[in-house]
């Protein structure tokens, strides 16, 4: 059956329609509205002035603006870098399938289908400088010098959020366990029969073969990293002394204080910022997989 | 293309089908009973979660068929005021909800999402509320919320723990209470219940306030922050981070560990309004019991005095109806009533600006204080209430930093003023 070219473009206009309209609603509109405001000075309730770049300005200025930012490059690390790592070691373990990996699967998710507010609270009891598990533990020890106030420490509170939010792989764990079983059996027979080990089994075809998931798995990762909020607004609201704040608790600030303009700043960053490094994430590491890919 | 345009037509008829079923689902509610919804953090484990809920099925019962007041549960305070925020600044009000005044909130007087009160208030349902309040709850001769809760807010402390390190007074000033801090430690007793989370650093806040009305006296907030005062109530206010005056978890602590220690028996000085009456009473009676309220011991010029102001506002959604407008005045005027808002104080130990006489009968602590509140040399607004919400979360974590060693108080005031200037 031959299709008109006219009919074929009013098949995909009313297609696309519904989507793009609800892209452009809840996407592009919002998105603009961000930028928009961030140049203004407005509380949502008085009239707003245009005020440029100033509200820019004062945030990165500003020092709790400035640990935030840091701090979100720090959780940006620990996800793309240091989770997705443990993430793929767990998956290629599990991907061999051990005794008890079904199990060990099902352990490693469950975190994931759990709220984080629950989570955030277990944690929370866990840290407690007077109540808590890990202290108590430690005096058990006759380690009372380790003990801490866990989160309310300028050394110790972001690391205590970034280890419980680290060991929570489950997630990419799942994704690259899916990518590393869908690999023929038949190329770990052949190395095993040239007299490849495990580890060498692992190095040379695993990893080579999961490598545009795992890029993926990191570019989404950092993205989480970026965006990075409940946790932190859970356990230490960005404190002490602002030294777990991270930009969208900035925000949440600014916006509860009706400081529409910077927080929508904040917001402007956040979205400038993503685009950089995911930008850089595909441009470096996904331009290498695909011309690796390309040469296979 | 015949078959494309029908199947357009097709859609289009039943978009408009379903539009329309929904509006005349709308109409046939607003014809009928009037529904009122109420967002609160008055439930859950508040203490006036009980005495609320009675207040609402009365007048529902009252009302049946006419006006329905439905609670929408928000446990968090914190959460509920964000929430709040974020809809008012979006234009939209609530059917009914609570507020903090303060000068943040009151910026939402400047838009016409709020009710105005002015002329219902002008007459006799104005009567009932005690002096002054109309007054703090009106802004450029317009009242947009309805007084009700007041606050006053002494320091509490266990007279038990206090008579097991052999106090027998409550310090009267800054050196006695060294001594008495000293004493506590010596028996194994945490002086003071400190918090520097949360949304304000609550019991931190209170204690920096008493010590600068101390010092500034009743018209401390209208000094600038640069004033020398306020970095010595800072100062006072580190010294209660020093030398085991608190517990370890403070800086970082929110109010459940602040309140938390000061329920379990762990502290012996806490600072709290007369809202916690009832949470206290049936969480740690034997605490309440032991429970006695005095004035910050003297750091300045000024002492005997409290912290004490407008605590929570009715507010409610402007609208064109005349008829929801009287269904929402209704409810407001039943829950200004002074039976209904003695049984609310009565049962939740909380204090009201609504002219009316606790039963002789009522919680002894919450007859205390009435009493610190009339013995007072004066009353002064705490910190929070005197400056903007970025202001206040600004407190807390230059507390950390204070607690922590990293600011000098000069340093934690600094902040506080730079934050004020932005």
């Amino acid at each position: 059956m031959i299709v008109r070219s006219g009919q074929r473009w009013l098949w995909l206009v009313l297609f696309l329609a519904p989507a793009m309209v609800l892209f452009t609603m809840y996407f592009v509109y919002p998105l603009g509205f961000v930028f928009v405001t961030s140049t203004l000075e407005w509380n949502g309730v008085s009239a707003a002035k245009f005020v440029g770049l100033q509200n820019y300005i004062d945030n990165f200025g500003s020092r709790s603006f400035q640990f935030s930012i840091r701090n979100n490059f720090i959780w940006l690390g620990s996800l793309a870098v240091v989770q997705i790592a443990l993430a793929a070691l767990v998956a290629m373990i599990l991907a061999r399938q051990p005794r008890g990996w079904r199990f060990l699967r099902t352990v490693y998710f469950l975190p994931n289908v759990i709220s984080q507010v629950a989570i955030a609270m277990m944690w929370a009891a866990l840290y407690n400088a007077e109540y808590g598990a890990i202290n108590q533990f430690l005096e058990l020890l006759g380690l009372e010098h380790l003990t801490h106030n866990w989160l309310g420490e300028i050394g110790t509170a972001l690391p205590s959020i970034l280890i419980q939010q680290v060991f929570y792989i489950g997630y990419f764990m799942i994704i690259i366990m899916a990518s590393t079983m869908s690999i023929p059996e038949s190329y770990y027979q052949a190395a095993q029969i040239d007299g490849a080990n495990v580890l060498q089994q692992e190095l040379y075809i695993t990893l080579p073969m999961i490598r545009s998931i795992l890029v993926t798995s990191m570019t989404l990762a950092a993205a989480y990293g970026l965006r990075h909020f409940e946790a932190t607004f859970l356990l230490t609201d960005g404190g002490p002394a602002h030294r777990t704040s991270v930009l969208g608790i900035q925000l949440y600030k600014m916006t509860s204080a009706l400081d529409y303009g910077h927080a929508n700043a904040v917001g402007g960053t956040l979205v400038v910022l993503g685009l950089i490094v995911i930008t850089l994430i595909r441009s470096t590491l996904g331009r290498r997989v695909a011309a690796d890919e390309a040469k296979q | 293309m015949r078959r494309v345009i029908s199947t357009l037509i097709v859609l289009v008829l039943a978009l408009v089908m379903t539009t329309s079923l929904m509006a005349t689902g709308g109409s046939e509610m607003a014809e009928g009973e009037i529904t009122l919804d109420f967002p609160t953090f008055w439930v859950g484990q508040d203490s006036k979660s009980g005495p609320i809920a009675s207040l609402l099925e009365t007048f529902n019962a009252m009302h049946e068929g006419e006006i329905r007041v439905l609670i929408e549960p928000n446990p968090s305070t914190d959460g509920y005021r964000d929430k709040l925020n974020t809809q008012l600044a979006s234009g939209r009000a609530p059917d009914l909800f609570v507020f903090a005044p303060d000068p943040t909130t009151f910026q939402y007087y400047e838009t016409d999402i709020l009710m105005d009160f002015t002329d219902d208030l002008a007459g006799s349902w104005g009567d009932v509320f005690s002096g002054g309040q109309i007054a703090g709850a009106t802004r450029n001769g317009r009242t947009k919320s309805v007084p009700y809760e007041v606050s006053i807010i002494p320091i509490w402390y266990n007279s038990d723990l206090f008579d097991q390190a052999g106090i027998d007074s409550f310090p009267v000033d800054l050196a006695e209470f060294q001594v008495a801090a000293t004493a506590l430690k010596d028996a194994g007793i945490v002086p003071t219940s400190q918090m520097t989370g949360g949304s304000n650093a609550w019991t931190s806040m209170l204690w920096f306030s008493h010590a600068a009305a101390s010092l500034g006296g009743p018209g401390v907030w209208d000094l600038p922050l640069s004033d020398p005062i306020f970095t010595q109530a800072a100062e006072v206010l580190r010294s209660m981070y020093l030398d085991g005056n608190t517990t370890r978890d403070a800086v970082g602590g929110d109010a459940g560990v602040s309140g938390g220690h000061y329920m379990a028996g762990d502290t012996a000085m806490f600072i709290n309004g007369p809202w916690y009456i009832g949470r206290i009473r049936g969480d740690a009676p034997e605490v309440h019991a032991a429970t006695m309220l005095a004035s910050i011991p003297q750091v300045g010029e000024y002492s005997g005095h409290q912290l004490g102001g407008p605590l929570s506002n009715l507010g409610a959604a402007n609208t064109t109806s005349a008829a929801r407008r009287d269904a929402v005045v209704t409810w407001m005027q039943f829950m200004t009533e002074p039976a209904n808002v003695r049984m609310m104080s009565e049962s939740s130990g909380a204090l009201f600006g609504i002219k009316y006489e606790l039963g002789a009968d009522a919680d002894p602590l919450q007859q205390e204080f009435v009493r610190v509140a009339s013995e007072a040399s004066f009353l002064v607004d705490h910190f929070a209430s005197a400056y903007t919400v970025d202001v206040v979360a600004e407190f807390g974590q230059a507390l950390a930093e204070m607690a922590l060693g990293e600011f000098t108080p000069q340093e934690f005031i600094q902040a506080l003023i730079d934050k004020d200037n932005e």
